[in-house]
């Protein structure tokens, strides 16, 4: 069965004035039909601008993908025309943004917003979209959604506009949904609940999902498969269990040290990891995570490493995995 | 690896007062260097008109009326023979006189207001401001004029007529600096330390406020300009023999077919001056604009 | 909404009131009165006026007679015209300065709104270097100067267009320029750093998220939003221009309301410059009430006051 999606070798690069920032540098990761993937990582480590590459947003003309493939389902779409990549954005593949309150325009209400893919892709007239519109709203759980629907979204509550941008996303029934960082501006309670009804809709609509998140809290329950990235670069990915329980490289251990975790008793501190994430300018030689990793050996100063088999599902970038001593794993 | 011990900071920014900083700023803003220029050297000459004309204001030969601009006459002459380029050095001493000093009564009525505003709150802000808004919904073109015809006079009675009219912008900012202060935190901290009403508006809240009332002045002077020739122009600002641009322009106005140089050049001039105080104002303001520091 | 619009009109009457009173008042401070002539009449004769029509009364009967006049629609006689009313010469007037104020500001609109999207649309290319340039230049210098510089090039030099007069439309192509380049420069800054910003939003990228036109983005998203701070400003910018089309009428001689006022002050004519005074406070408090309407209507964010 082939991948619905394939992300292969993407590089994306932003020229500025400082120098080129090698945002995306080779990433390659899968999504199958009806699945859910993580991409994990810090902030700026390349995971929303991988997203923007698949939908040709990334912006121009600082920034560029440079090279790689993405194929959806059978088609380069790095190949297409604007005019054809249009109508894959919101109709095949639509994306959940971080911030709902600046992603939401001010002027329009949030039916209009919602129904402005439906006019484009399905070409239903205005009314017809509005109906829809408010089937979507109540579909997410918003209240009163008849009236709801003629609201201007500085009306709406932080969660509620959340949930009004996953109405938008899944308007036209795509195959695929980008989430970036879906729960990260709302609070801790609101975030279990549209993480659940992101869940449940996907799985109601078998709609294959790329979650986007730096909160490794949530892999391990939401997802199927997880790609840990870091400096622009996939460092592992495998089964989100395989993952979450025996990581391979350090970095991801080191993020799953730095979670608090209930069900475990309180052993030690929290571990976080040191240093900061390396100037995506001016890359070292060799393994990007070498400054901060404390097991680093020579040959990581040397040569970048790259995915290296650990089984068949389970990968990870890094030289001291294969060389047998992994004191970072319980 | 990063000790903390031993940490040497490298790149020291160096200390600069918000004036410092700011006078760099504006060093490298080109167009405002050149407005800046362009008013020094037009002081310069104003100041210096009689070591560089030998003509005066009003000096008339009739034997070269309406000569076009020659060695004798840089600029050509008007209707009565009077040297084109004289003239507009002189008249270029009302305007800038107007221009700037216009603002000391500017500044003089709306500081107090807005001050007091500001700073007791309460109803009598609210009288005062609403006493403003009435003043903007006046045509304050038609106004000066009503009130330079009451008082009548010349140059003076048109720094007033500017003034009574102008002040209202400055009063409306002073009033929201200070506002915006009142309620920041150090106020409270000075207030805390025992520092008294008077003492903290001095400390406190004038060098703050100063940067943006510069830049509001600098934007007020060309149109004190421009309403003194209009006003000129119409023929009810500055009195002859008091020289004027304004004046030259409506003076030549009605042989304009005849010659031209003596309208152009006055019109030119006033264009100028206040395309340069424009570019000065926009730099001043990017240069004192505290978010921009770097 | 509506209480809304009802507290604003009353701001407008009060204002109106305002602006008469001191106008009122001004006006009788201004030294000799209306029966200065070159040579001076005799001071019966000019008691004898001065009763015929009321100005030998006491001011707050003066004013409050003026105010019921005004009730009625009534502006009172112009002293130097004898046989007109106020009202009938401001009516000949009006429709010079209208079409000229009118004319003028949707020109600064068009111009300074598609200058400056343009600019903000194609930025640090030529276009926006010349945009920027111009409006810079162009903010700095009143309808006056640029009237009369206009002039100078294209009527005295150039021979293409007459220096002034009313009636054909050749007439109005250099006022209306003279009067619409501040305002269209103002406007086109204003503009291009809004849409600057806008652009800049996040729910710009969201709209191309769902595979809209670039068209739609641009219009429906893009442009509604960076023209509300010009919606802002466009009250006092026309408000400007019409306080600044008294200069530009004096200089292209057209016989609009600008050169009545101007007349009237020269002439002492207490009633004409009430009337023109008055004129002009209302239209600029109009376009301000007109601006707060409209800015309810396009930025829903502050309708439910």
């Amino acid at each position: 069965m082939t991948a619905l999606l394939e992300v292969r070798n993407v590089k994306t690069y932003f020229y500025t004035q400082d120098g080129v920032v090698k945002a995306v540098d080779g990433v390659s990761f899968n999504v199958n039909r009806g699945e859910t993937i993580a991409l994990v990582g810090e902030s700026g480590c390349g995971k929303t601008v991988s997203a923007l590459s698949i939908l040709r947003l990334v912006a121009e003309p600082a920034g560029k993908i440079v090279s790689g493939e993405i194929i959806f389902n059978g088609i380069d779409l790095l190949k297409l025309s604007n005019e054809e990549m249009r109508k894959m954005r919101g109709a095949k593949i639509s994306i959940i943004f971080q911030e709902p309150l600046t992603s939401l325009n001010p002027v329009l209400t949030i039916g209009r917003q919602i129904s402005e893919g439906l006019e484009f892709h399905k070409n239903m007239s205005v009314r017809e979209g509005m109906q829809e519109a408010t089937r979507l709203l109540q579909m997410v759980g918003i209240p009163h959604p008849e009236r709801r629907v003629h609201d201007f979204p500085h009306q709406f509550s932080g969660g509620m506009r959340q949930r009004a941008m996953i109405a938008i996303a899944i308007a036209c029934q795509p195959q695929l949904i980008i989430a970036d960082e879906p729960t990260t501006v709302v609070d801790v309670t609101i975030q279990a609940q549209l993480l659940e009804l992101i869940r449940n809709i996907t799985k109601e609509l078998n709609t294959a999902l790329i979650l986007i998140t730096h909160n490794l809290g949530i892999v391990a329950r939401y997802a199927q498969r997880v790609f840990v990235m870091y400096a622009g670069d996939i460092v592992e990915h495998g089964k989100a269990l395989d993952v979450y329980h025996t990581p391979f490289h350090p970095y991801t251990a080191g993020l799953l040290g730095s979670v608090p975790r209930l069900d475990e008793p309180r052993k030690t501190r929290l571990q976080p990891i040191e240093g900061q994430p390396p100037d995506l300018i001016a890359l070292p030689a060799g393994c990007s995570f070498q400054a901060r990793c404390a097991y680093a050996i020579p040959e990581c100063h040397k040569e970048k490493p790259p995915l290296l088999e650990i089984s068949p599902s389970h990968f990870a970038a890094c030289w001291v995995s294969q060389k047998g001593s992994r004191s970072w794993q319980k | 690896m990063v000790s903390s011990t031993n940490t040497t900071i490298v790149n020291e920014r160096p200390h600069h007062t918000l004036w410092g900083d700011a006078w760099i700023r504006l060093r490298r803003n080109k167009l405002a260097m050149a407005g800046g220029i362009f008013i020094i050297v037009l002081t310069l000459a104003a100041i210096f008109a009689p070591l560089i004309t030998p003509y005066s204001f009003a000096h008339q030969d009739l034997n070269a009326i309406l000569e076009n601009p020659s060695s004798k006459h840089w600029l050509g002459t008007d209707g009565l023979g009077r040297d084109v380029f004289a003239r507009l050095l002189y008249g270029a001493r009302t305007s800038l006189a107007v221009g700037i000093f216009a603002q000391l009564i500017v500044i003089g009525i709306g500081l107090p207001i807005g001050a007091v505003a500001g700073y007791a709150g309460g109803r009598l802000d609210n009288a005062l401001m609403r006493f403003v808004d009435v003043m903007y919904g006046f045509p304050d073109l038609l106004l000066v004029i009503l009130l330079k015809a009451i008082l009548g006079g010349g140059i003076y009675q048109l720094f007033l007529a500017i003034g009574l009219v102008a002040w209202v912008n400055i009063a409306r900012l002073i009033r929201g600096q200070i506002l915006a202060i009142k309620s920041r935190e150090f106020v409270s901290a000075a207030h805390a330390m025992g520092g008294m009403g008077p003492y903290i508006t001095w400390r406190h809240l004038l060098p703050n406020s100063l940067g943006p009332i510069i830049v509001s002045i600098t934007f007020n002077i060309p149109r004190a300009i421009f309403t003194e020739a209009a006003l000129s122009f119409i023929g009810i600002g500055v009195r002859p023999p008091t020289p004027s641009w304004g004046t030259m322009i409506s003076d030549g106005y009605a042989v304009i077919f005849a010659s031209w140089y003596q309208v152009f050049f006055p019109a030119l001039a006033i264009a100028l001056l206040m395309i340069a105080f424009t570019f000065l104002g926009d730099g001043l303001r990017d240069a004192l604009d505290p978010k921009m520091r770097r | 909404m509506t209480r809304f619009v009802i507290r604003r009109v009353l701001w407008l009457i009060l204002v109106l009131l305002v602006v008469s009173f001191i106008t009122f008042s001004l006006m009788h401070l201004v030294p000799g009165g209306p029966w200065d002539r070159d040579k001076q009449l005799a001071p019966q004769v000019v008691a004898a006026l001065n009763a015929k029509y009321g100005l030998d009364k006491p001011f707050y009967v003066q004013y409050g007679n003026f105010l019921l006049g005004l009730l009625h629609g009534d502006l009172g006689i112009s002293y130097s015209y004898q046989d007109r009313s106020v009202t009938q010469i401001l009516m000949q007037g009006f429709p010079k300065t209208a079409v000229l104020g009118t004319t003028a500001f949707i020109l600064a609109l068009l111009v300074g709104i598609t200058f400056g999207m343009a600019a903000a649309l194609r930025q640090n290319t030529w276009i926006d270097y010349v945009c920027v340039m111009f409006s810079t230049i162009f903010a700095s210098v009143p309808g006056f100067v640029l009237g009369i510089l206009l002039i100078i090039v294209f009527s005295v030099i150039l021979h293409w267009f007459p220096t002034g007069g009313w009636g054909s439309p050749s007439q109005i192509v250099m006022p209306a320029i003279a009067l619409a380049a501040l305002p269209a420069a103002f406007m086109a800054r204003i503009t291009r750093a809004s849409t600057l910003e806008t652009m800049r939003q996040d729910y710009v990228r969201t709209a191309r998220s769902k595979g809209l036109l670039e068209r739609v983005v641009l219009i429906r998203h893009i442009l509604r939003n960076s023209l509300i701070p010009v919606v802002t400003i466009a009250g006092p910018e026309f408000a400007a221009l019409v306080t600044g089309s008294v200069i530009v009428e004096t200089i292209f001689s057209i016989p609009g309301i600008g050169r009545l006022f101007v007349q009237g002050i020269f002439a002492r004519d207490y009633g004409l410059i009430m009337g023109t005074v008055l004129f002009y406070a209302f239209v600029i408090a109009i376009a301000n009430l007109v601006v707060d309407i409209l800015y309810g209507v396009i930025d829903p964010r502050i309708r439910y006051e």
